[in-house]
């Protein structure tokens, strides 16, 4: 089939339990242009060239049609996300002061005993289920507890949280169907509330520290200074959302992965120190964001013997160049003992995942609890229904039954 | 448990310093400082920061002393 409709198929619903085949077509085209005039690039060497290459933008305002797909929000400023150096790198410094190193480099160390204990907590409350949600009763109640608890979010407005989260990641589903403008329009809304709640959020921490990141970013600034009240909300919605579904995603697909692979299950039942490393593999084999669908070019850039021209969308195919065979041998196989796992699960380069570190141990916790928390346990169907997003994919449930006699 | 860490290697992704912070250190920015010998304690640690790592940089055990050598 002709490569300009690759996108096509791949946002296409019937391909999101198995996009892998068309990764494999994309990657033999280099880089593929679609019908619309966007760009797709899903080898592993080239998507790492552009991620490190300061002449693609991350500021979708670069685009010739700012209408295009994936359009900018105007009514609020972007986040580091989508900004370019030198902006990105101050706003995510400032963000990274009560996060990790330098300033506070214990932080998510910290955190070990915290999350062991949720998890533990939500474990207990499956054994006396025969069927298990994997998402609903475990894997979504984990992340977001730790971040809400992480950024100073009382317990009892998590609800409000979760239902402006939701409205926002479903705007960022680019899949056709329902009315984009619409869900577009509830998203705004939605960030602007949840944004201006971190405000007033904050403003209550002021002079009041309670040791969260919101407490410390409003009364810890830097030598550099602190971040402006309008940028302190933006970014501490971006942090919100970001750790919310990803981290889901990642250990659903771990447990799906793991559940299809009994031989690997069972190795990380012996062997709990392998954990580590089988996250990692996860994070190559089943990534929970499979594209970034925001770069620009702001020249025109000339790889694999193709021309991307300045202005375009340009989207990075993650989830292809963690299967390209010309990088990881035998890329389809799922070994959680794999050397020299460089993976594109949390991106590379500057705008590599800011809360990575978090969504590791969440997720090392979260399945070890899970294999030695519950006993010998089997998928009820497979595969699970999917969520809508082809970018941030991952199973809408996972429903685990519980194998009799273990 | 012995550590070696390839600095050409190193881009300061910082995310051995994230998950073994007694171990590892950022000195401004970019400059990591480390601690070979690992101590007990700090071994499971350090186990999350050789597999974390993005660029694959840290040896330990057998292969870094091998290395070294």
């Amino acid at each position: 089939m002709a490569q300009d409709t690759l996108f096509r198929r791949i946002t296409d619903y019937a391909h999101r339990a198995d996009p892998y085949p068309l990764y494999a077509e994309l990657r033999r085209a280099k880089v593929a242009r679609q019908e619309d005039g966007s760009y797709l690039v899903g080898a592993y060497h080239e998507i790492t060239a552009l991620l490190h290459d300061p002449r693609i933008s991350s500021d979708t305002r670069e685009r010739t049609d700012p209408e295009g797909p994936f359009p900018q929000d105007s009514s609020l400023p972007p986040s580091f996300i989508g900004l370019d150096d030198p902006e990105h790198d101050r706003l995510r410094r400032l963000a990274m002061r009560p996060f990790g190193p330098p300033h506070t480099p214990g932080r998510v160390d910290a955190l070990h005993g915290d999350i062991t204990a949720i998890a533990r907590e939500l474990v207990a409350g499956l054994r006396h289920k025969d069927r298990i949600d994997l998402v609903d009763d475990f894997a979504y109640p984990l992340p977001v507890t730790v971040i809400c608890r992480l950024l100073g979010v009382p317990h009892e407005d998590v609800p409000r949280i979760h239902a402006w989260t939701t409205t926002v990641i479903t705007s960022l589903d680019i899949s056709p169907g329902e009315d984009p403008a619409r869900r577009r329009e509830a998203a705004l809304a939605a960030r602007a509330e949840m944004a201006h709640y971190l405000g007033e959020l904050a403003g209550k921490r002021r002079g009041h520290p309670t040791g969260d990141m919101l407490s410390a970013l409003v009364n810890d600034p830097g030598p550099e200074g602190a971040l402006t009240p309008l940028e302190l909300m933006i970014s501490s919605v971006l942090l919100l959302i970001a750790g919310h579904e990803t981290t889901v995603n990642l250990i659903t697909n771990g447990m799906l992965t793991l559940l299809r692979h009994p031989e690997a299950l069972a190795l990380l039942r012996d062997r709990p120190e392998l954990m580590p490393a089988a996250v990692e593999e996860l994070l190559r084999y089943e990534p929970p964001v499979h594209m970034l669908p925001q770069r620009t070019p702001l020249v025109d850039i000339e790889i694999a013997g193709a021309v991307i021209p300045r202005g375009v969308p340009l989207i990075l195919v993650l989830a292809s160049g963690n299967r390209d065979p010309l990088r990881f041998e035998d890329p389809d196989r799922f070994d959680p003992e794999r050397p020299d796992n460089r993976h594109l699960g949390f991106g590379s380069g500057i705008h590599s995942c800011f809360g990575a570190p978090l969504a590791r141990i969440e997720t090392q916790i979260a399945l070890t609890e899970l294999l030695h928390g519950l006993g010998p346990l089997r998928l009820a169907e497979d595969p699970p229904p999917y969520r809508s997003s082809p970018v941030l994919r991952g199973p809408r449930h996972l429903l685990i039954e519980r194998v009799d006699g273990g | 448990m012995q550590i070696v860490v390839d600095l050409n290697r190193c881009q300061g992704y910082a995310q051995c310093v994230f998950l073994a912070p007694e171990v590892f250190e950022l000195h401004g920015e970019e400059a990591l400082m480390y601690e070979p010998t690992v101590p007990a304690d700090q071994r499971e640690r350090v186990r999350r920061a050789v597999a974390a790592c993005p660029v694959q940089a840290i040896l330990s055990g057998e292969q870094a002393v091998a290395d070294v050598r």
